[in-house]
């Protein structure tokens, strides 16, 4: 299996090498092998206590070995699980690309996507610090290329220089993470950080390993790469990228949490807080989206926040010495990202579906797509349903479970657990309820009425090939709603391992009870549909049923122009939250003089206040300022000498007081 | 089973008492108690019409909607006996399962391509998220205070036995009733009654629904009705009294909450559009007061 791994990951350069046509198999045959020798390790890993692969190749600091535990092995599934319907899809996807593209940019774009699915198993693999860095770039690097996929636009090239560099500030931050514990424990690798832990004072070490983290999963106030580079992305890639990559900073916080040793209450609160915000930002912010892709881009912040929900009740549960709040926080935040990885992927490739057909995600100009797209439609309110946590889907088992953590808690909470407790709740509600109202707008607007553009194009469904991947996900987002405490317990499997913590069998088996009885009523729920669909499909077929225009108090002559459009259906919610957003209408009013007023236009436009108040004034203080030391900059050859004359004089001054 | 038997016989006659009680007030005779059944069951035996811009989804909507609210049914308990499904964290189900009915009937309401049903749908979306903070607040204060995260145990645990409880009881009763009326879209946030499409919630949504659905959703609407006030009678009834008494208090208690309702509407006007928002939002407000009574209660601070 070692050689397969290394064999797919070194024969990959020669897809630059083949005709055209052959790239794409070829590619997806590497794939299946990289899956291949994975899944069989990370089976391993998870029906023993864990697994170590040495790869065979050795580095200055030793020979390289994959060391998979369960968590590790529990993310290399759900790698490989997205990134196979990943390049599954990518095979329609591309295909308009095909031959538009030239060879070398087609072969760059499959390699890189080969490269990440490869670079995040290393991630997730690696306990030695320069590996696991390395692997982090590969990462880093791989999906910016793939980000600019249509390089020539502008605007795509752009957000992907940002896309880089924000990726390197969050590298550079767990590097210094990294090094600060080396520099105490002569250590650099995940041990080392264990053993900083219990010697030193563990918050500001974390903030620095939650920052680098964070800023790949897309935590407010450092999402603001996430909803400008998902829309950029090719859809196969943003699937990806939202629902496995982000997930490798949940995963880097998960390893880092398991090791902290104290200041756990402050902690814990942090990373709640934050968690709350994303949630509830991340899903405002949503709401006020056009895009269709934009909006699956701030819903990806939203469920970082309730998975970083999760984590924080989870270690708070550990401060305060309960164990069920602990498990069912954490567990609820691991299987959330699973959870999270099946449907958000699958509204990504929908969303992709919509923009193949339509050539557009912009949902002021979408509407009555279930006509001509009705498996498209299908696997979109599937999706719709799940990510909103609605029964009988997989979103709802997690989110389940943290609320079931609160709840075991509460009662025997102290005052300030309290308010904790009731706040975490509430936000969680209140996410839920503006999860519905966003999907609600996203599923109503783009796929059900009618078109809302002039130019009607004529859509037809995808090939059968696009929707392939899409069965495979719904398959088992239906199959996390039925079969709710098997995923349970595999959670507190990777939790026992992880924290070493051995859970009472009293509270494993009231958990498993609740969610085996969920479960069951998800079941029922879908029988009880069924059968109220036959009664009245009977119902149907005896009495008269016609067809007729919708009621239009009246007036018989409405057309499209008569129906909510995103903007009007955002703006109750927006008028409420206006204070959080920066909302802005374009527009010119008519004037008094004008007689004959030309058509004019109008658009509404929502822009991130949290980025503009924590990033954007930042760089806007440096971009304003910056230009003044360009001063120094004249042009003159005898100006550049004698700067290093300058430079040589301080330091002589530096050395006479003995300052250096 | 009890909770089924009761919730099937309160809903029978909850809808006709709100209608006849509104007659009264306006002095006129009202119709029969049975009456908004006949409508329904006539609703039933008659043809549909659908919208040509409808889908597959329009058509599933009401049955899913129907379905989430049956389903939701067999979570409510009569005090200590027990419901059908009971377990820890089981409101939780109960208010997502409620989701989902709402979900797809929102859906349905957009899938009509009408600008009235996109109103309606948007509005109702609104406040169902501003009054599921108010429930979820609730039932964990109810889980403070009793030790227990279902239906069935934080009923068969609310002992009377000081003043405190009586706040409690109360307050929940209060914010519980409040609930019942948003999610069911009466007075004051909706108007059942109103006559003009800018103006409704709830009812605007249906326009376009006939026949069987139409059907469906009406008898969907009144058994939530009797759901809710089944939840607010649990507070309320005390436990100490005989299993018959409690049963003769509830259907009492059901009539007194639904002759109030009608009383109440026979005299208030509706909140203003704008003012909805607020006034949904200050029930959660009442129920953090729970929180707080509860917090003290314990000794927590």
């Amino acid at each position: 299996m070692v050689t397969v791994f290394n064999f797919a990951l070194l024969i990959s350069f020669a897809i630059f090498l083949l005709p055209k046509r052959w790239k794409y198999p070829v590619n997806l045959i590497l794939h299946l092998l990289l899956i291949a020798s994975t899944t069989q390790w990370a089976i391993q890993a998870f029906t023993t206590e864990g697994a170590v692969i040495p790869l065979g190749i050795s580095t200055w600091s030793g020979p390289i070995q994959l060391v998979i535990d369960r968590l590790s092995a529990y993310f290399i599934l759900i790698i490989n699980l997205i990134c196979l319907c990943g390049i599954l899809y990518a095979g329609g996807y591309l295909k308009p690309y095909m031959s538009k593209k030239r060879a070398v940019f087609i072969s760059l774009h499959l390699f890189s996507f080969l490269w990440l699915h490869g670079a995040m198993l290393l991630v997730t693999s690696m306990r030695d610090g320069i590996a696991f860095l390395l692997a982090w770039e590969l990462m880093s690097l791989f999906s910016f290329i793939l980000v600019i996929f249509e390089g020539q636009k502008e605007s795509t090239l752009k957000t992907g220089i940002n896309y880089l560099l924000q990726m390197h500030l969050g590298f550079a931050l767990i590097m210094i993470g990294f090094l600060i514990a080396d520099n105490q424990t002569g250590d650099l690798s995940f041990g080392g950080v264990a053993s900083y832990f219990s010697t030193q004072k563990n918050i500001p070490l974390f903030l620095i390993f939650f920052a680098g983290f964070g800023i790949k999963a897309g935590f407010i106030p450092l999402h603001s790469w996430l909803p400008r580079a998902h829309p950029a992305a090719p859809s196969h890639v943003s699937g990806v990228m939202s629902g496995v990559m982000i997930k490798m900073g949940i995963y880097g916080i998960f390893r880092v949490v398991s090791l902290l040793q104290e200041g756990l209450m402050a902690i814990g609160i942090i990373v709640l807080v934050i968690g709350i915000v994303s949630g509830l930002m991340g899903v405002i912010m949503a709401i006020m989206q056009h895009d269709l892709k934009k909006l699956l881009a701030y819903h990806s912040i939203e469920n970082i926040g309730i998975i970083g929900m999760g984590l924080g009740i989870g270690i708070l549960g550990k401060a305060v010495n309960d164990e069920a709040l602990m498990i069912l926080g954490l567990s609820g935040a691991l299987l959330h990202n699973l959870n999270h990885a099946l449907f958000k992927s699958l509204l990504f490739f929908t969303a992709g579906n919509v923009y193949y057909a339509t050539h557009t995600v912009n949902m002021d100009s979408l509407g009555g797509l279930i006509k001509n797209m009705r498996y498209t439609s299908i696997a979109f309110l599937i999706g719709a349903l799940a990510i909103s946590g609605i029964p009988p889907f997989n979103g709802f088992i997690s989110e389940f479970l943290i609320y079931s953590g609160i709840l075991h808690h509460l009662p025997i909470a102290d005052f300030s657990m309290s308010l904790v407790g009731i706040g975490t709740l509430l936000g969680l509600v209140l996410i839920g309820g503006l999860c519905i109202y966003c999907f609600t707008k996203a599923f109503g607007m783009s796929f059900l009425g009618t078109r809302r553009s002039e130019i009607i194009h004529h859509t037809e469904e995808v090939p059968k090939s696009m929707l392939l991947p899409a069965v495979l996900l719904i398959g088992l987002i239906l199959c996390i709603g039925l079969m709710a405490p098997f995923f349970g317990g595999a959670m507190v499997g990777i939790l026992r391992q992880l924290t070493g913590i051995n859970p009472s069998t009293v509270l494993l088996e009231e958990v498993a009870d609740a969610l085996r009885m969920t479960s069951y009523i998800n079941i029922i729920l879908i029988v009880v549909v069924a059968a109220t669909l036959v009664v009245r499909a009977w119902r149907q077929s005896r009495v008269k049923v016609t067809t007729g225009p919708t009621w239009g108090c009246g007036y018989s002559a409405g057309d499209f122009r008569h129906q909510y459009t995103p903007t009007s259906y955002a703006d109750s919610l927006r008028q409420l939250v206006d204070p959080l957003i920066d909302y802005q209408r374009n527009y010119k009013s008519f004037d008094e003089k004008e007689i004959f007023p030309p058509p004019k236009t109008f658009d509404t436009e929502a822009k991130d206040l949290i980025e503009e108040k924590t990033v954007l004034s930042w760089v806007n203080l440096i971009t304003t300022y910056l230009p003044r030391a360009g001063v120094a900059q004249s042009g003159l050859i005898n100006h550049y000498l004698i700067y290093p004359m300058f430079f040589l004089i301080i330091l002589g001054l530096l050395t006479f007081l003995n300052v250096i | 089973m009890l909770a089924l038997i009761l919730i099937f016989i309160a809903s029978i006659y909850f809808p006709g008492v709100i209608v006849k009680v509104k007659a009264l007030t306006s002095g006129r005779k009202g119709p029969g108690i049975l009456q908004p059944w006949y409508d329904i069951f006539r609703l039933f035996k008659k043809g549909s019409v659908y919208s040509t811009s409808s889908s597959f989804v329009f058509q599933i909507g009401a049955t899913i909607y129907f379905s989430s609210v049956i389903i939701s049914a067999l979570f409510i308990p009569f005090e200590e006996t027990d419901a059908l499904f009971s377990f820890t964290g089981d409101f939780v189900l109960f208010a997502y399962l409620l989701g989902l009915g709402r979900f797809l009937i929102i859906l349905s309401a957009l899938d009509v391509s009408s600008g009235f049903e996109g109103m309606g749908a948007n509005r109702e979306a609104f406040y169902s998220l501003l009054i599921e903070p108010a429930f979820f607040i609730m039932f964990s204060a109810l889980a403070m205070f009793t030790g227990y995260t279902s239906f069935h145990d934080i009923f068969a645990n609310l002992h009377y036995d000081n003043y405190f409880s009586i706040v409690i009881a109360m307050i929940a009763g209060y914010v519980l009733a409040n609930i019942t009326l948003v999610e069911t879209s009466r007075l004051p946030v909706d108007d059942p009654l109103t006559h003009l499409e800018l103006t409704m919630v709830h009812e605007v949504m249906v326009l376009d629904h006939s026949g069987f659905d139409l059907a469906l959703i009406k008898t969907a609407t009144n058994v939530k009705f009797v759901l809710f006030s089944t939840l607010s009678a649990n507070c309320l009834i005390p436990q100490s009294l005989a299993l018959w008494e409690r049963i003769g208090i509830f259907i009492i208690l059901q009539v007194f909450f639904a002759a109030g309702i009608g009383w109440f509407e026979s005299f208030r006007a509706r909140n203003k559009m704008a003012m909805n928002a607020q006034y949904i939002l200050s029930v959660s407000a009442i129920a953090m007061v729970l929180i707080f009574v509860i917090i003290i209660l314990k000794n927590r601070i």
